[in-house]
């Protein structure tokens, strides 16, 4: 298999270390060499967390810029901010409920790219089912709406299911899916 | 994640006793290992020691007891330690002692980027560098086998992307060591004098030139790709997280006519095998991180590029954009055919006219600190605050930190402000400010020295009954142990009593009134000719860690229209629950950030953050 690399984006304390999480063990159960890299520590207190993910065989745990096939961000400007990670024809997938996103000074660069841009309000579809913290996985339905490769919708959620706490696996299950409704919607 | 393929080697390799200090990035190890332990029903002795120095020196007690040890610290923990190595380098082991020490190049979360090889370099003792978390669980185990078969330390040194990188492996259960402790006294070696020791440098010398010998040929970790009696005229010798960068940069661009030097054992290094590469190449580049190690055992400098000769930057991480500009650019200058896959220059020009917010790192929603540093601006604004490492070094926000040296400075640095001052006959007012972890590790023995020779200034120990910052490892205070086992608990004002300090008294810094009046009357005793230096701890359990119990009255807060924009509460509070609402044209609650702690409730000159009804859906509110 190809490498495939993928950057998550987002605040501290909104995720973004389960979300890789799921994506790592989901890949991992499908046989797939996974390397990956977290930020800790003093990024954690209120500043932006980025988390690196490859799957194939490669060695370094770190993304090189132009080279990530896909971002997600649980937040618009840790979108933006990592928008230099994204490869040609690269996917973009952001939780904001902004008309306007993406902004119209990055569309030029974005076309020019190939790059694709999907919004959910993902904190939306999440607070509306009273698991507020639960926007990753909201994201994460949506993303799997559109991608079946290399782990999909099915592989996630037997991941959720597989990973979460006891008593958050069934709400978690339930927003991956609202997420996952929301972008057959958007598909279609 | 790598701390865990560390944890997981060590066990591997029996080792039957393992010591800590937390610290960024080398945190996860311990628990990791308490993890392993239970899981695999060992009887291996787990730490979290007070400080580095004292985790090495109870692991070195351990390793001459015959048994397998090892200690894990980050890489300016190795410097408290540094007594304890150097001296450690010269006796010897019998078991095998393992140091792990994690580099954090970047500096992420550090005081500074040092190197750790260095150290090893300075100390004489082996330190092998790991490229990934694979290869870190197998250096671990080889560490501890070299270490008890030439009875010396090891170090391994991880960088922060060894560390918290995650990567798959597969491990089958293990068996712990039965080995029984044995101590056979010696103290020619042991506590060996001068002149004995002259003889056991000669030891040590011996033993790191037949462990360079072994590193030589130590195929698994130091290998090349060069094809037989072929030249080059550019090939790149790297060595931890970069070798892996560079591999997979080179392997991407098809570049096989770069070949690669992988050094795993940077000290001994292994010399006849640099030469071989050498003789095959033109010049060779050095990638390493942070400093330059491989780069001053090469002797022909006419052909290495590197740090010193500007090739590569002095300073911050080796990230694969750094490394593909630097690979780019000797490929260039050496007229060879450059890379073909970068060129998202464009994208950061972008993103930086985008305006995104910076976002400074701040203290949590809810976290006692803030009213502390608070209380204390608002009691003594002319002070000077020293500080000290750990979360509440971000009280920098609130203008209450003016100094962060290294673990228990605020005391140190207090008492040097104090004299400094009083030799010119100044009366200045300083406020330390300590955390209860980093008090344990290294406060008392300034406290002491403060106390000792007269000095005079307010300490605040800031006591969250946790080390926050690292990801709340419990403290001697707090009596649990790094298995979750009862320890007996030793209560802060014990210590701080036994420290010579008559004035000692305990806030809850979530009563900001009842500190600032409480700073006041410690102000005071300092100034009394017959006082000395006030103690105060303010103690209120970190918010993180002890969500209930630090949350005990919650209080939905509000702002009203009272509110004149005057910024008071966002510059020298802080909250990230307050911000500024663009279109109410005042300062606003953030209610999703807001845990309901109420602290702010008191802090407004104008009166007009309130406790409130929050009705739901009602703008800014």
């Amino acid at each position: 298999m190809k490498t495939m690399n993928m950057v998550l984006s987002g605040l501290g304390g909104q995720g973004i270390l389960f979300m890789t999480k799921v994506l790592a063990q989901a890949a991992l159960d499908k046989g797939l060499n996974v390397i990956g890299a977290e930020t800790h520590g003093m990024a954690q207190r209120g500043g932006s967390v980025v988390s690196h993910l490859r799957l194939g065989d490669v060695q370094s745990s770190l993304v090189k810029t132009g080279s990530a096939h896909f971002l997600l961000s649980l937040e618009e400007n840790e979108a933006y901010r990592n928008i230099p990670f994204l490869a040609r024809g690269g996917r973009l997938y952001a939780n904001t409920s902004s008309e306007g996103f993406p902004r119209k000074e990055v569309r030029p660069y974005l076309e020019n790219m190939g790059i694709v841009c999907r919004a959910v309000p993902a904190s939306r579809v999440a607070s509306k089912m009273r698991a507020p913290m639960s926007s990753n996985l909201a994201l994460l339905g949506f993303f799997s709406a559109f991608e079946d490769g290399p782990v999909g919708y099915d592989d996630l959620k037997k991941t959720i299911d597989k990973v979460s706490p006891s008593r958050s696996g069934t709400i978690n299950l339930k927003v991956f899916d609202a997420g996952f409704q929301r972008g057959t919607q958007q598909r279609e | 994640m790598g701390n865990g393929a560390i944890a997981l080697g060590l066990m591997e390799a029996r080792c039957q006793v393992v010591t800590s200090y937390p610290g960024t990035p080398s945190s996860e190890i311990l628990p990791e290992v308490v993890r392993l332990v239970k899981s695999e029903g060992l009887n291996t002795y787990v730490e979290w020691s007070t400080n580095e120095k004292v985790a090495l020196d109870t692991a070195f007690a351990a390793s001459i007891s015959g048994k397998r040890a090892a200690c894990c610290m980050k890489q300016v923990g190795l410097n408290v330690a540094a007594d304890s190595l150097l001296s450690a380098a010269y006796l010897g082991t019998i078991g095998g002692l393992l140091i792990i020490s994690c580099d954090d190049p970047g500096p992420h979360s550090s005081q500074t980027e040092q190197d750790t090889r260095l150290m090893a370099r300075l100390a004489k003792v082996p330190v092998l560098d790991p490229s990934n978390p694979r290869e870190a669980r197998e250096m671990a185990k080889l560490a501890l086998d070299i270490s008890e078969e030439f009875r010396i330390p090891v170090i391994l040194r991880p960088a922060i992307r060894v560390c918290h990188a995650r990567q798959d492996l597969k491990w089958d259960h293990f068996k712990g060591s039965k080995r029984k402790a044995s101590f056979k006294k010696d103290p020619a070696r042991w506590a060996a004098t001068p002149r004995f020791r002259l003889i056991l440098h000669g030891e040590l010398n011996n033993k790191l030139k037949e462990i360079g010998g072994r590193f030589e040929r130590l195929a698994a970790f130091n290998f090349h790709d060069l094809q037989k009696d072929k030249k080059y005229p550019l090939g790149i010798i790297s060595s931890g997280v970069p070798y892996s960068v560079v591999r997979d940069i080179l392997s991407e661009e098809r570049r096989e006519d770069i070949p690669i030097l992988k050094i795993g054992t940077p000290y001994p290094f292994p010399e006849r095998l640099a030469g071989d590469f050498m003789s095959a190449c033109e010049k060779v580049l050095v990638l390493e991180e942070t400093d330059t190690v491989i780069e001053y055992f090469l002797r022909d400098r006419k052909r290495v590029l590197g740090r010193l000769s500007g090739d590569v930057p002095a300073e911050g991480e080796l990230v694969p954009d750094v490394i593909y500009e630097v690979i780019n650019g000797v490929l260039r200058e050496s007229g060879l055919e450059p890379l073909n896959s970068g060129g998202v220059k464009e994208a950061f020009a972008l993103v930086k006219g985008l305006d995104l917010p910076v976002r400074k790192p701040t203290l949590c929603p809810g976290c006692p600190h803030r009213g502390a540093f608070f209380a204390i601006r608002k009691a003594r604004p002319k002070a000077i605050y020293t500080s000290d490492i750990g979360c509440y070094t971000l009280g920098i926000n609130q203008g209450a930190v003016d100094t962060c040296l290294d673990m228990g400075a605020a005391i140190t640095m207090a008492s040097g402000f104090y004299h400094s001052f009083a030799q010119d006959h100044v009366d200045q007012p300083i406020v330390a400010t300590i955390g209860d972890s980093t008090f344990f590790h290294s406060g008392t023995a300034g406290l002491l020295n403060a106390v000792y020779n007269n000095a005079r200034f307010i300490l605040v120990i800031l006591d969250n009954q946790t080390t926050a910052m690292t990801g709340m490892q419990p403290t001697p205070a707090l009596g649990i142990r790094a298995d979750g086992s009862r320890g007996r608990s030793i209560p802060l004002e014990r210590v701080v009593a036994g420290c010579g300090i008559d004035f000692i008294e305990v806030v809850d810094p979530y009563n900001i009134k009842e500190m600032t009046e409480l700073i006041k009357k410690a102000t005071e005793y300092v100034s009394d000719p017959s006082g000395g230096i006030a103690v105060i701890i303010a103690r209120h359990p970190c918010v993180i860690a002890y969500r209930e119990k630090a949350l005990l009255q919650r209080k939905k807060v509000i702002v009203t229209e009272d509110c004149v924009e005057c910024n008071f509460c966002l510059d020298r509070f802080g909250c990230p629950a307050l911000y500024r609402d663009e279109e109410l044209a005042r300062t606003s609650v953030n209610q999703s950030l807001c845990v309901e702690c109420g602290v702010c409730l008191e802090i407004c000159p104008k009166g007009a953050i309130v406790e409130g009804q929050y009705v739901p859906g009602e703008k800014g509110q």
